[in-house]
């Protein structure tokens, strides 16, 4: 839909055109830093610690890549990242696909309490949760495990999938529900047999969300994970270095390229969710 | 948003039978256990020690020893009385506002764009979006180390070619508070302007083009018609964005941390970077607490407003 003046076929070309030209413009100055971000990634190191950057590089190169799987702990991080974060995922989608269910499809007493705490529970800043924890982790010995991590990323991951699942409910009519009773199904058969299987797609949107919230979370495994070999990703990101160097920016584009990969992914996957999913009352940055 | 419909067990249709009797129902309580326990465990419980240990002395000797007293008050008392807080408190506001304004802005601007140019473009525009939206923001934080790199970052590279700023090779932009501040805000505003972008033209798309071409008919300017028209039906999606948008750009920390660590000193440690750095760098823990309960109060007075307007919207919730 055009909300621009209506106007006569040239001038209306001309004005697409210029629009055009803005709109490339504008692609052009927001690609730069991914783009910037590959290009260094492919650059031997003597084409990236270059006074005169170069915009493609002469001789691409797959060392960067080669040197930051094999030469860092990458995989051995990487293998933290994914059973913290698949564990977290699993957790939140069971919880949250049994709890949207509880709000969605009764009506009791506390049900509007308990999504006014849910909306407000989302909203608290990171290091408010990252202190506390830190002390009760430090007293029962749970830090610098994947316990301690995954009760943490399910304490920002939860309210949300439920929020989210919540919506997936929702759209399901109810008198779906009230024809299976009517067929003599009991409150189980209509939960698992019916409204699970309807709400299939909230949960595999609801598990990218998770996925992505824990995947990109950098402070609380920062704090809780001392030891280098329990690094997750992020971590291993953000301390990016090889002893030999010191900062090696094609390794640190190469890293960053490999980490990014997956969520930009999922991203292209879920973005007609996405905007609907979010303003839905989902609010997690 | 879909709007709620009548839940099964609420207001039963008449003549339904006297098998309908409003029954006690356990089922949605123990679908609610499981979620329960865990957010009771995760959330509530570490809360209300942060309240408790905001209370304490605690600090790094107490990590170790186990040994702490309770204060009271006097966490809150120096944090009140020291002038770093406040100065702290007054940085997340004003460059909450200025990441907010300049995302909102630049946003609406691409919004419009996107309605005005061909399909190809638009298609064009809305991949780099999602690219830049969906980029991890450590990743994205270390691509900004390595674009304004002394010595070797590519907009150094360019602003000097540009022959206005003079030679900025070696300008180190974390090193400086005002340049650190404008990294930062650049870093966050490209990623936080997608999703504003994105939700506001897909708001534009569903407005009826009637009323407008009434308007431009009518001999309304283009001013005239975006404020009178356009703005009445976009409101309600403007208003979500922008609280959306100040909760998350108020709770940035990240970016500011792997940028510029809060410095140089503390010129650019907003609300929660202050806190993080009293808890984990001073090991003051008490007084990280402290400032930490502050924020979060903060923050809910906030995000209040939106659940008010939530409600008031008649979002069933």
């Amino acid at each position: 839909v055009s909300i621009s003046q209506p106007t006569k076929p040239r001038r209306r070309s001309l004005r697409h055109w210029r629009a055009n030209t803005l709109g490339i413009l504008f692609s052009l100055v927001w690609v730069f830093p991914v783009y910037w971000m590959i290009n260094t990634a492919f650059k031997p190191r003597s084409e990236v610690m270059t006074s005169t950057p170069t915009f493609f590089p002469s001789q691409p190169t797959l060392h960067n890549f080669i040197v930051a799987i094999t030469q860092t702990n990458f995989l051995l991080n990487l293998r933290n990242s994914v059973i913290v974060v698949f564990i977290t995922v699993a957790v939140s989608i069971l919880l949250g696909l049994f709890a949207a269910a509880a709000l969605t499809r009764f009506r009791f007493t506390g049900r509007r309490p308990i999504m006014v705490i849910l909306l407000l529970v989302q909203m608290i800043p990171i290091t408010s949760l990252l202190i506390p924890m830190f002390l009760i982790f430090n007293q029962v010995g749970l830090l610098g495990t994947y316990l301690g991590l995954i009760l943490a990323y399910v304490a920002t991951v939860l309210p949300f999938s439920i929020w989210v699942m919540r919506g997936f409910y929702v759209g399901v009519p109810l008198s779906i529900d009230e024809a299976a009773r009517i067929d003599g199904a009991n409150t189980w058969q209509v939960l698992t047999k019916i409204l699970f299987p309807l709400v299939a797609p909230g949960v595999i949107a609801t598990g990218i969300f998770a996925f992505i919230t824990a995947w990109n979370d950098y402070i609380l495994a920062y704090i809780f994970m001392k030891k280098e070999t329990m690094y997750t990703l992020t971590v291993w990101l953000a301390s990016f270095h090889t002893p030999k160097t010191g900062t090696d920016f094609g390794g640190l584009m190469a890293g960053s390229v490999l980490f990014s990969l997956p969520v930009v992914v999922f991203f292209l996957l879920i973005q007609r969710r996405l905007v609907t999913g979010i303003s839905a009352g989902s609010v997690k940055g | 948003m879909v709007t709620e419909q009548a839940p099964t067990t609420a207001a039963p249709p008449s003549g339904a039978g006297p098998r309908r009797k409003p029954r006690r129902n356990l089922a949605p309580w123990l679908l609610l256990t499981p979620a329960g326990v865990a957010v009771l465990l995760v959330t509530v419980i570490p809360i209300g020690f942060l309240l408790f240990a905001s209370f304490t002395d605690y600090d790094q000797r107490s990590l170790f020893t186990g040994e702490f007293s309770m204060v009271g008050l006097a966490q809150y008392v120096e944090i009140f009385t020291s002038g770093e807080f406040w100065k702290s408190v007054l940085r997340t506001i004003w460059f909450t506002a200025a990441m907010v304004l300049g995302t909102i802005v630049i946003g609406t601007g691409v919004a419009q764009l996107m309605t005005r140019v061909s399909a190809g473009v638009r298609y064009v525009v809305t991949v780099i979006l999602i690219l830049a939206w969906a980029m991890p923001n450590v990743a994205s934080s270390m691509v900004w180390n390595w674009l304004f790199q002394p010595g070797y970052g590519v907009v150094n590279w360019l602003l000097t070619q540009l022959q206005v700023f003079g030679d900025m090779t070696n300008t180190a932009w974390a090193n400086n508070t005002a340049l650190a501040y404008i990294a930062i805000w650049m870093l966050v505003v490209w990623q936080a302007v997608p999703f504003v972008a994105l939700t506001l033209y897909a708001a534009l798309t569903q407005i009826p083009k009637d009323p407008i071409e009434a308007a431009w008919v009518d001999g309304a300017t283009g001013w005239q018609v975006w404020w009178k028209v356009i703005m009445p039906f976009l409101r309600p999606t403007f208003l979500l964005v922008t609280i959306m948008s100040i909760i998350w750009d108020a709770n940035v920390f990240n970016q500011i941390w792997l940028v510029s660590a809060g410095g140089p000193g503390n010129s650019t440690s907003t609300l929660g970077v202050y806190a993080f750095k009293k808890a984990f760098v001073g090991f003051e823990v008490g007084t990280g607490s402290a400032i930490a309960v502050i924020t979060l109060l903060l923050l809910v007075a906030v995000t209040s407003v939106y659940i008010r307007n939530l409600l008031r919207s008649g979002e069933d919730l």
